[in-house]
């Protein structure tokens, strides 16, 4: 289930800002243990957001991006009180959505 | 005794005899007492027992807004930003908000250090944004608001839930889960006034360090272990010229005595030149003043000619070589006079 993200979405002139901190390790699966054991790869492979039924970003991860990635978008449309679904899924087949409000 | 010294053992004995109010009086004519509304002012600082925390609470939701709008824009929407100054928030475990120690800072798994990972007392956190921030506007947030901040900092920290309302009656229950609360140590000699153990805060003012020398089996004399083979000296040509030129180790000249000294001789000219001699004197020629060649045809045989030739120079003069004066040369250090002087002597090759 993973630890939940942290969503701020605000509009302004028509336009909505979304800010998202994901909570995730983000193992890139090239790192090793004090033992010299391999880390395994633990990281989200798929972000999607939506306003409302509609997909506003669409996006593939990979190893490359930082723990706990902070992500910000915009886009047009939106009015406040809409909700804005942010989900994610990793490697290992977990999953997590969360949602916030337009303010 | 001067009446400045009779004003001053005044102001000594009405420090130390009188109340504090008598001893403002001594400052005839300077300045005045400050007023209780200005020492209130000026005396704000929040202390880890809470003493001088003002009354009021605000919650996360309100501290959401008022980050939105004023912190934002430097410390990010979730303290996160590592752009202006080092994120706020992030770096801790539920772990160690049991513990009251971040692991992290110990274990080395943190990637960056946050102020909550590294803050002790969350007194302090509230003093300092009272105390200064925003940075634009420091003091301008009413107490409220910096209990909403807070509030919305702590739950940021996943130190209290969303719906938290901080307070001034639950502050001392906040500082009970911080993530870092038992990671200050006052066992060190920087601490002011009494040790810990008689009723002060660190430990008497002993030093962290003890700085003893170590006299025991000194080495009687310095003894070189290995050194370049002959072969191979020449294989990175000179090695002096490839190292720093500050600092006590130099390369060592490689390319043997003649090269030494060529660069030796080289350097020494740079100094002259750096020094402004070579501005009025010429190596073999007249220039303002006389050639360095002329120098050493007028001073050879005379035993004590560099030690007055380095008073010269130091001094400046006027009339030995005619009627144009040489400056003082107060400016340049004895070592690099000498070695000038020495240059000048030996031919100024």
């Amino acid at each position: 289930m993973g630890n939940p993200m942290k969503i701020r979405a605000a509009n302004k002139d028509g336009v909505t800002e979304v800010k998202v901190l994901v909570s995730h390790e983000m193992e890139t699966g090239q790192r090793k243990d004090a033992n010299g054991a391999i880390v395994p790869a633990w990281f989200i492979t798929e972000l999607v957001a939506k306003h409302g039924d509609k997909t506003v970003l669409s996006s593939e991860f990979g190893p490359s991006v930082s723990k706990n990635p902070y992500l910000a978008f915009k886009f047009k449309g939106g009015a406040k009180g809409d909700k804005i679904t942010v989900s994610w899924k990793d490697n290992k087949g977990d999953s997590r959505s969360d949602e916030a409000t337009i303010g | 005794m001067s009446r400045f010294s009779k004003s001053i053992l005044a102001v000594a004995l009405g420090m130390s005899v009188f109340s504090s109010a008598s001893a403002v009086d001594n400052f005839h004519g300077v300045g005045r007492q400050a007023t209780p509304a200005e020492v209130k002012a000026w005396d704000i600082d929040v202390r880890p027992d809470f003493k001088g925390l003002p009354k009021g609470k605000g919650n996360v939701e309100r501290g959401n807004e008022l980050f939105e709008e004023k912190c934002a824009s430097c410390h990010g929407s979730f303290g996160e930003s590592n752009e202006v100054f080092t994120p706020l928030a992030g770096g801790t475990t539920k772990d160690d908000i049991k513990t009251g120690r971040v692991k992290g800072l110990s274990s080395g798994e943190l990637p960056q250090r946050t102020t909550f990972t590294k803050v002790a007392t969350i007194s302090t956190v509230f003093d300092y944004i009272q105390r200064a921030m925003p940075w634009t506007a420091p003091k301008s947030l009413k107490p409220d608001e910096v209990y909403a901040i807070l509030a919305y900092l702590l739950n940021l920290q996943e130190i209290v839930p969303a719906d938290f309302e901080l307070s001034d009656k639950n502050i001392a229950d906040v500082q009970k889960l911080l993530p870092n609360r038992n990671g200050m140590t006052t066992d060190h000699g920087l601490w002011p006034g009494a040790s810990a153990k008689k009723g002060g805060i660190g430990n008497g003012g002993v030093p962290d360090v003890k700085n003893v020398a170590c006299m025991k089996n000194c080495k009687p004399e310095v003894q070189i272990g290995s050194t370049l083979p002959d072969y191979a000296r020449t294989a990175h040509g000179e090695l002096a010229d490839q190292n720093r030129n500050f600092g006590p180790v130099r390369g060592t000249r490689t390319l043997g005595p003649e090269a030494a000294k060529k660069a030796a001789d080289a350097s020494t000219l740079d100094l002259a030149t750096k020094s402004g001699c070579m501005a009025c004197h010429g190596v073999k020629n007249k220039i303002v003043g006389p050639g360095f060649n002329e120098v050493v045809a007028r001073y050879q045989g005379q035993p004590d000619a560099e030690s007055r030739l380095i008073a010269k120079v130091k001094a400046g003069g006027q009339g030995v070589w005619g009627s144009i004066p040489m400056p003082p040369n107060a400016h340049i250090k004895d070592d690099d006079l000498k070695t000038l002087v020495q240059w000048i002597l030996a031919g100024s090759k």
